[in-house]
């Protein structure tokens, strides 16, 4: 694990989100404070309506906090992802932010190289050859070398997982956010998405934040979170997490 | 560029009613201008079937049917250098009586009727210029001869009261309103002084050659700017004059004018619509790009993108639409001029409300947030 682990790469210091007012006013998130760090994988659990999307997005930089703040460690400091502006957030995500979501929103059209390096050439501004090279490295890590030039609906449901991870972790993010990323997988398939995920994070030191219902995912997390009614608490730590 | 074209060729059914859209107003477009200008075409006849270069008429004419006697005597105001021999050239309306009775307007045309003659009209054959030469004989065309209430050669009608003979038919010189009556100078000057007494020393046109065409433009200035009283054009000038003239006075470019625009309004509805429906369909893979960090202008830029795409094959597919129009149209009888200028300028018009139906779509994709993947 890289020494940084130490650190953590993600504060969280008593957010707030409320949404309505009167009487549809609905706290999701009250006063909830907690760290994130570099090489692991963090799982949050609780029940539906419980507020872990909306965390999720304020961590992520998608969803304003009504109050606290998220602080994100970034070259050699904490940088303030809610006191930064609209345009410098947005930079902030294309230069370490990933996204994996339960549905795999890959483009029909493309084949699931280009997947990839229409976020490197938009993203990057990367080279066609240099999207292409990084891109095809990063499938054949996923274990997709055979399914570079397939569309989406020629590839199965947990390939089109994996060709979303690497589409989230080509551009090099540090931070991944995944929302319910095995739900649409049967169990063999979302434990593999689950341990590229963890490997991505023990491998590379990237902060991987996933949310989930599903506990047969605990003995493969870091440490595991539980939300309810708005509020956070520490369900369980593996062994690996303790050596930090 | 090819990621928009890779999608509009993925979902090429999705696309195809823009592409179709773009198809049928560009179509509509050119063939209605084509159409009119084939109409239009058929007022200036008389110039475009003689071989003048210069044209002298009255002051102020508008059209080639419309000219005013002017002096047979101007003649010799067209001596100059590089100007080859003029001549006369009688064209007036007229009234002409059916062999059955009942009343026709026409259009008598006198000539010189030699083949060295510049106001010869071309459709006449050897043939038909000797006939002619017979005082009181005419020829018209082919579709005109019902108009006339004529049925074959040898038949007589009656021009301004005195009766004429057919002597030949020709085709290629249809008419809008009044046909044409081909005949000789001599049989010109004696219908049309029978209404009209200054046609005696008067004509209608001279009409002359230059050594070099080329030059024809600036001969015509110059007589222009020494003689007011008269008016002087090149034979493309006033062909065009006659056809803009007509075009204008019947408010027929008007007509064109709201069609085309319906035509294209048609379009980009449909076409802004289809986008819409396309990017609306593609929502969440381009919101997962904005919550990658892209930046919104990329997908703008994408959206636009496949607007042009989708009006220059559109634009391509019209362009062998229209030929082929076009030749029906003139198999069925009808005139079609496809000219590029024509070409282009639809094309320019469809492919610029192709682009700003992409711009109209671009309110989908101003909507499209990433926080609806979260749920
Ligand atoms: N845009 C919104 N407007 C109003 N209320 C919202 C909005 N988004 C979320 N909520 C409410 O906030 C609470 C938390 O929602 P959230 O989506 O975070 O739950 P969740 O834990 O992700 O649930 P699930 O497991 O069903 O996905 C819910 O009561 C929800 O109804
Ligand atoms: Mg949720």
């Amino acid at each position: 694990m890289p020494s940084a682990s130490s650190n953590p790469s993600l504060r969280s210091v008593r957010l707030e989100r409320t949404f309505g007012d009167g009487a549809t006013r609905r706290v999701a998130l009250s006063q909830v404070t907690f760290d994130l760090f570099p090489g692991r994988l963090a799982l949050l659990m609780g029940p539906s309506g419980s507020g872990k999307s909306t965390l999720l997005a304020i961590l992520s930089g998608l969803l304003n906090p009504d109050a606290g703040q998220v602080l994100a460690w970034e070259g050699g400091g904490y940088v303030d992802v809610w006191g930064m502006s609209q345009t410098q957030r947005e930079a902030f995500r294309l230069r370490q932010v990933g996204f994996i979501f339960q549905g795999y929103n890959l483009f029909p059209a493309f084949t699931a190289a280009q997947q990839l390096e229409i976020v490197l050439k938009w993203g990057q501004n990367a080279s066609s050859s240099d999207a292409r090279r990084r891109s095809h490295a990063m499938l054949e890590g996923l274990g997709l070398g055979g399914q570079m030039n397939k569309k989406p609906s020629q590839l199965s449901g947990g390939e089109k997982q994996r060709v979303a991870i690497g589409r989230a972790l080509v551009k090099g993010s540090k931070f991944i956010f995944a929302d319910e990323p095995t739900s649409a997988l049967d169990w063999e398939n979302g434990k593999l998405v689950l341990e590229l995920l963890r490997r991505e994070a023990h491998e590379h030191g990237a902060t991987i934040f996933v949310v989930s219902h599903d506990s047969r995912m605990l003995p493969y997390t870091d440490i595991a979170y539980h939300l309810e009614d708005g509020h956070l608490g520490e369900l369980s730590r593996s062994p690996l997490a303790d050596l930090s | 560029m090819t990621y928009a074209l890779q999608t509009l060729i993925h979902e090429r059914s999705r696309y195809a009613a823009g592409v179709g859209a773009v198809l049928f107003s560009a179509v509509l477009i050119a063939l209605q201008v084509g159409l009119l200008l084939g109409l239009f075409e058929l007022t200036s006849i008389p110039v475009d079937h003689s071989s003048a270069d210069l044209w002298v008429g009255g002051n102020h004419v508008e059209s080639v049917d419309l000219g005013r006697p002017i002096p047979a005597s101007y003649i010799g105001r067209l001596n100059k250098p590089g100007v080859q021999m003029p001549e006369l050239y009688y064209l007036n309306f007229a009234n002409f009586t059916k062999p059955s009775g009942g009343y026709s307007l026409c259009t008598v045309v006198g000539t010189g009727l030699t083949a060295d003659h510049a106001g010869c009209p071309d459709v006449l054959t050897a043939e038909h210029r000797q006939l002619l030469t017979e005082s009181m004989t005419v020829c018209v065309d082919q579709s005109d001869l019902g108009k006339l209430g004529l049925e074959r050669v040898g038949d007589r009608g009656k021009v301004n009261g005195r009766e004429v003979r057919l002597v030949g038919v020709v085709s290629g010189i249809k008419s809008l309103a009044a046909p044409w009556l081909l005949c000789s100078q001599t049989t010109a000057r004696e219908l049309l002084v029978a209404v009209n007494p200054t046609y005696s020393d008067h004509v209608t046109y001279l009409l002359a050659r230059c050594d070099d065409p080329a030059h024809a433009k600036g001969i015509a200035k110059e007589l222009a700017a020494e003689y007011p009283e008269m008016s002087v054009y090149t034979a493309d000038e006033f062909s065009t004059k006659s056809r803009m003239f007509w075009l204008l006075r019947t408010k027929a470019g008007v007509a064109l004018g709201y069609a085309a625009l319906l035509g294209l309004l048609v379009g980009a509805v449909i076409t802004a619509q289809t986008l819409y429906a396309a990017t609306m369909a593609s929502a969440k893979e381009f919101a997962t790009l904005l919550a990658l960090g892209i930046p919104r202008r990329k997908i703008y830029g994408l959206v636009m993108t496949q607007s042009f795409w989708i009006g220059l094959i559109g634009v391509t597919l019209a362009y062998p639409v229209v030929h082929l129009l076009g030749y029906v149209a003139e198999q069925a009888g009808g005139r079609v001029v496809i000219r590029w200028e024509v070409l282009l300028g639809a094309a320019v018009l469809t492919m610029g409300t192709s682009l700003l139906a992409g711009l109209v779509a671009l309110r989908s994709v101003k909507n499209i947030e990433p926080m609806s993947l979260l749920r």
